[in-house]
């Protein structure tokens, strides 16, 4: 297991790494002036991977609790925000936030009272939760233009979302950061060890999953939001896909789940793959996906970078 | 919205509430018995029961079965499926955390849907069989419904006679009870868990071969049973197999009442509610037993 402590690694390691990220978070900022269209759009949505995988991560990487509907709160966002921006003439920037004060609400209602229970029962009340949001969708049809979806207003926003969208990726990681390094995420990986053992220590595990929980469903709402407002169209069968979830798992099981860095891998390298490659084969996608999962499970469970961390003995915050 | 409801459609409620629920009741016993032996949540059940769906739509429209009677092939034959997943995959994560079983399953069960919409298309498949209703006074019961019910009784009474007279029975019984325990009086636990795992596909199977005749089949009808099994298992209380039978009336006769209240749209939002609200009272279930 890794060592509890942080370790402090020479100077120009920590030098290194932070000239290495300043250099890359310029180069980010700078790409739209110079990248073209299809660049841009590309490392938007790379930008939207991230932040929807990192967030799984924090529940699902750091407590042990498979959230099997996380897309539920990306889709919630989207609704929330496209409502707010059609119907209430609110400006996008700050219907994004309230996309993932939507997703946290959410989170609530079904945290409260199914991560109380040991168990299974999280995960499928999660796996429920996408089919009964989609009915709701199309149920209230005044609010959300049932299936023929919501249209908004037309606006080229491109550039300012690509930001929002970097700095929203760039939070869900800090926050992994600052979690991973606190005594509270230390908390979580015990729940994630054994919760008995949290719950004999004094751990309020309930308050640690709930908290955890209410975090993770933050970014996917704003993400939600931000995606609705870059589309310009969104429909129940386009911001509640089970493909979304399923990707997201998938992107944290393979970089590495509970680790900083081993979501953000995971998007850029499925990402990646995905429009070389696998974009050709569309009616095998899922099956790889599946794959994927039950290959990472039996024969790698700590992912790329958990591997990578054994080996190399590397610290426990990459 | 106020309807008045008359003690006729209570009467109907009833009915087509215990028709539908002996479907549930048959489907949740199968991921009962895997997780009371195995500790394994199977995400994967509610995909195996809609290969036994198109078992049986293949079987009727190709070499034109009876359906019903096409309920033994398609239960040999998720037997075997089950079995080959049990000794190929799911054995690995039986003793890991649960995080690794529910993962796994959950893959086994997107490669399921694909696999069958590569091979079988997307396109909704029926099976014609017996349309209309009996009618019996003011009640009608439809007529497949009435003898999937038959069967699904069938198939769940033989089921509990298995389990509870035959030696290999009682040896799933007491895996279920104490694995370690079991062992000691020299269960092969792990052929145990092969045939449990085989046994709930096969019930899967014969719910999804019933259905068949009933909805709609597709590669995406079996995810939502998933949900509904589990649903089933908590309201019976888990590790508790009867609880299973009452689990799947229960749900069946609360979904038909809500249908007088709500459009049938919002269905699964009624199951979902039922779910977190048992949850929220009475999480042992009602007829009491373990946690999951």
């Amino acid at each position: 297991m890794s060592p509890a402590v942080a370790v402090r690694h020479p100077l120009s390691l920590r030098v290194g790494v932070a000239a290495g990220l300043a250099v890359l978070v310029a180069a980010l900022a700078l790409y739209p002036l110079v990248g073209s269209g299809y660049g841009v759009r590309s490392t938007l949505q790379v930008f939207a991977w991230i932040a929807l995988a990192g967030s799984w991560n924090l529940i699902s990487g750091l407590t042990g609790y498979v959230s099997f509907g996380h897309v539920a709160f990306f889709g919630i966002g989207a609704y929330t925000g496209a409502i707010l921006i059609t119907q209430h003439d609110w400006p996008w920037p700050l219907a994004a936030p309230a996309g993932g004060l939507a997703g946290a609400a959410l989170a609530l209602l079904i945290g409260w009272p199914c991560l109380r229970l040991k168990g299974p029962y999280f995960a499928i009340a999660m796996l429920g939760l996408n089919e009964v949001l989609r009915a709701l969708v199309s149920y209230f049809e005044g609010l959300t233009g049932g299936g023929s979806g919501l249209s908004l207003p037309t606006l080229d926003a491109t550039r300012p979302i690509y930001y929002a969208m970097g700095l929203l990726a760039a939070l869900v990681v800090a926050v992994t950061y600052l979690i991973v390094t606190s005594r509270f995420g230390l908390r979580l990986m015990t729940i994630r060890e054994d919760e008995v053992a949290a719950e004999a220590m004094g751990i309020d595990t309930f308050r640690h999953k709930l908290y955890a929980f209410l975090l993770s469903a933050v970014g996917p709402g704003v993400a939600g939001a931000l995606t609705a407002r870059d589309q310009g169209y969104i429909e129940p069968i386009s911001v509640f896909p089970l493909a979304t979830t399923v990707t997201m798992i998938v992107m944290v099981l393979f970089g590495g789940k509970g680790t900083v860095w081993g979501p953000v891998l995971g998007a850029v390298v499925l990402f990646v793959a995905q429009e070389m490659v696998w974009a050709r084969y569309p009616y095998v996608h899922p099956m790889l996906f599946g794959a994927i999962i039950v290959a990472v499970v039996l024969v790698m469970p700590r992912g790329v970078l958990g591997l990578l961390q054994t080996r190399y003995r590397l610290p426990r915050t990459i | 919205m106020s309807v008045a409801i008359t003690p006729v459609m209570l009467g109907q409620v009833v009915v087509s509430g215990i028709l539908a629920g002996s479907l549930y009741a048959l489907v949740a016993l199968g991921l009962a018995l895997i997780f009371g032996v195995m500790r394994v949540i199977n995400i994967a059940h509610g995909p195996l029961l809609m290969l036994g769906a198109y078992t049986t739509y293949f079987l009727t429209t190709g070499l034109g079965l009876n359906p019903f009677l096409t309920l033994p092939v398609s239960m040999t034959l998720m037997f075997l499926v089950g079995a080959l997943l049990q000794r190929t995959l799911v054995f690995r994560v039986v003793d890991a955390p649960e995080l690794s079983s529910l993962l796994l399953t959950f893959g086994i069960s997107i490669a399921l849907v694909n696999l069958a919409q590569l091979l079988f298309t997307s396109d909704l498949r029926a099976v014609e069989y017996i349309t209309g209703a009996w009618v019996v006074g003011p009640l009608a019961f439809s007529k497949s419904r009435v003898i999937a019910f038959g069967f699904a009784a069938a198939v769940t009474a033989l089921a509990f006679l298995f389990l509870q007279k035959t030696r290999l029975g009682k040896a799933i019984r007491a895996t279920s009870q104490s694995r370690e325990v079991a062992m000691v009086c020299g269960i092969d636990v792990q052929r145990v868990h092969l045939i449990t795992f085989g046994l709930a596909s096969a019930l899967a199977a014969a719910g999804g071969s019933l259905l068949a005749v009933i909805v709609a089949i597709q590669p995406e009808m079996g995810q939502v049973w998933t949900f509904k099994s589990f649903l089933v298992i908590v309201l019976g209380g888990a590790g508790n197999y009867p609880g299973a039978l009452l689990g799947g009336l229960l749900l069946g006769l609360v979904e038909q009442l809500a249908s007088l209240f709500l459009t049938t749209q919002l269905s699964e939002v009624v199951a979902y509610v039922l779910l977190v609200l048992v949850l929220l009272v009475r999480p042992t279930g009602l007829l009491g037993g373990r946690q999951v």
